[in-house]
């Protein structure tokens, strides 16, 4: 190595980033240079020198109570939330995905059930051919009924006052086989169909079509659809009656 | 979440001499190294939960270099025309008439320092003061190898330059 490359490698071997071999040739160099050497001991110095002014910048005394004081007054969830995960939105992607997936294959899958459920209720009157087992009693019609389907419709025997038990049928809608439990109050009849909510859970709604009034809902058994001409109040008093019975088990 | 605040200050309030350094030598006042200071911790804090371990002291010195350009950015449209604060925080001893040589070549160096463009400074802080590798330097200021080997190069010559200025007698 000669004196004036010296001068072009000596800072990079100061910083340690020379490779070994041209390492080795400045140090050979600089062993029979004295030029050489008081170069790399100016550049040391000055090196030094350099590092002590820089670090004479300390942080002021009141610098740490400050930032520590404006830390803590960042709001906690700002800090560690829950929500600055990335993979939360993955997630959340993925779920809007899968929601706007289904509801663009089923939207308002609820209406398409009241209507089938409006058609087979309609039809049973047309040809006055309600029920299929007619019993004012749960204890036959609930197993006539669980021995068609392959679930068992929770039965209620008089779900409100004014209203009787005329008996069951089965019926098919949206292709699922659905119980029918067919109750009469004066003149009204009353068609409660139900099923297992395995492909959905019925979305509480509800409409008149053709001019009857229905209702659908669901919980952890059954997905649940009302038809009649009952007035509106009636079909709530009807539906609170019933749902209360549910809860407090008083059903076969 | 309390743990967390204090696994955080626990890794990361110790470094705040090495924070307070680079912003001082960025901006060069003290006021304004201070608010980036707290800026950046805050801004650290936030964001704590993307940090996977490894150099806290690193990590910290991004975060207070990012936020000095943003603020360089924000408040200077050229940003090298920025006043030079000369105080240089030290408890204060007796008021001396005359400073000492190794004093005034200190001062003359920070003033020379001063002098340079601010990605000069930088480039010799990370390298010289904190010893950055030449690899790190490249991935930390997005640069390329070879553009980190010739800022540093460049960076040495002009201050030694800025330096004989005031200090012939110094090469």
């Amino acid at each position: 190595m000669k004196c004036e490359e010296v001068h072009h490698f000596i800072d990079a071997y100061l910083d340690g980033e020379l490779d070994s071999a041209r390492r080795v040739e400045l140090e050979e160099h600089l062993a029979e240079c004295a030029s050489g050497r008081s170069l790399l001991e100016e550049r040391q110095a000055f090196r030094a020198f350099f590092v002590a002014t820089v670090q004479e910048y300390k942080a002021p005394p009141q610098l740490e109570a400050k930032v520590l004081a404006a830390m803590r007054r960042v709001p906690a969830k700002e800090k560690f939330s829950f929500w600055r995960q990335p993979w939360i939105y993955a997630t959340a992607v993925v779920v809007m995905s899968i929601c706007l997936a289904l509801k663009i294959l089923f939207p308002d899958a609820e209406k398409e059930f009241s209507r089938q459920a409006v058609l087979r209720h309609s039809s049973s009157l047309s040809t006055s051919h309600f029920v299929d087992v007619a019993s004012p009693n749960p204890v036959i019609v609930k197993p006539w009924l669980t021995a068609r389907l392959d679930f068992a419709p929770p039965l209620v025997g008089s779900p409100a006052t004014g209203y009787s038990l005329v008996g069951g049928r089965v019926d098919v809608i949206e292709n699922r086989s659905v119980a029918t439990v067919v109750y009469k109050h004066d003149q009204d009849v009353v068609s409660l169909f139900c099923w297992p909510p395995d492909k959905e859970h019925l979305s509480t709604s509800e409409r008149s079509m053709d001019g009857y009034r229905v209702a659908t809902w669901s919980n952890a058994q059954c997905n649940y659809v009302l038809v009649s001409k009952l007035s509106n109040s009636a079909m709530h008093d009807f539906m609170d009656s019933f749902r209360v019975r549910i809860q407090s088990g008083a059903y076969f | 979440m309390r743990e967390q605040q204090a696994r955080f200050e626990e890794l990361v309030l110790p470094h705040l001499d090495a924070a307070y350094r680079l912003a001082r030598l960025l901006l060069k006042r003290d006021e304004d190294a201070q608010d980036v200071v707290q800026d950046a911790y805050i801004k650290a804090l936030k964001g704590f939960e993307r940090f996977r371990g490894g150099d806290a002291r690193a990590w910290i010195l991004m975060i207070v270099r990012n936020t000095a350009f943003t603020w360089l950015k924000k408040h200077y449209a050229d940003r090298d025309v920025i006043p030079f604060d000369e105080a240089v925080h030290q408890p204060s001893t007796e008021e001396s008439l005359s400073e000492s040589a190794y004093e005034e070549r200190s001062r003359q160096l920070r003033e020379a320092l001063a002098r340079l463009p601010v990605e000069f400074r930088e480039i010799l802080v990370l390298r010289d003061v904190e010893g950055w590798s030449y690899k790190e330097l490249a991935s930390a200021l997005h640069l390329p190898l070879g553009t980190v080997m010739s800022r540093l190069n460049r960076a040495r010559l002009h201050l030694r330059e800025e330096i004989a200025k005031v200090q012939p007698k110094e090469s």
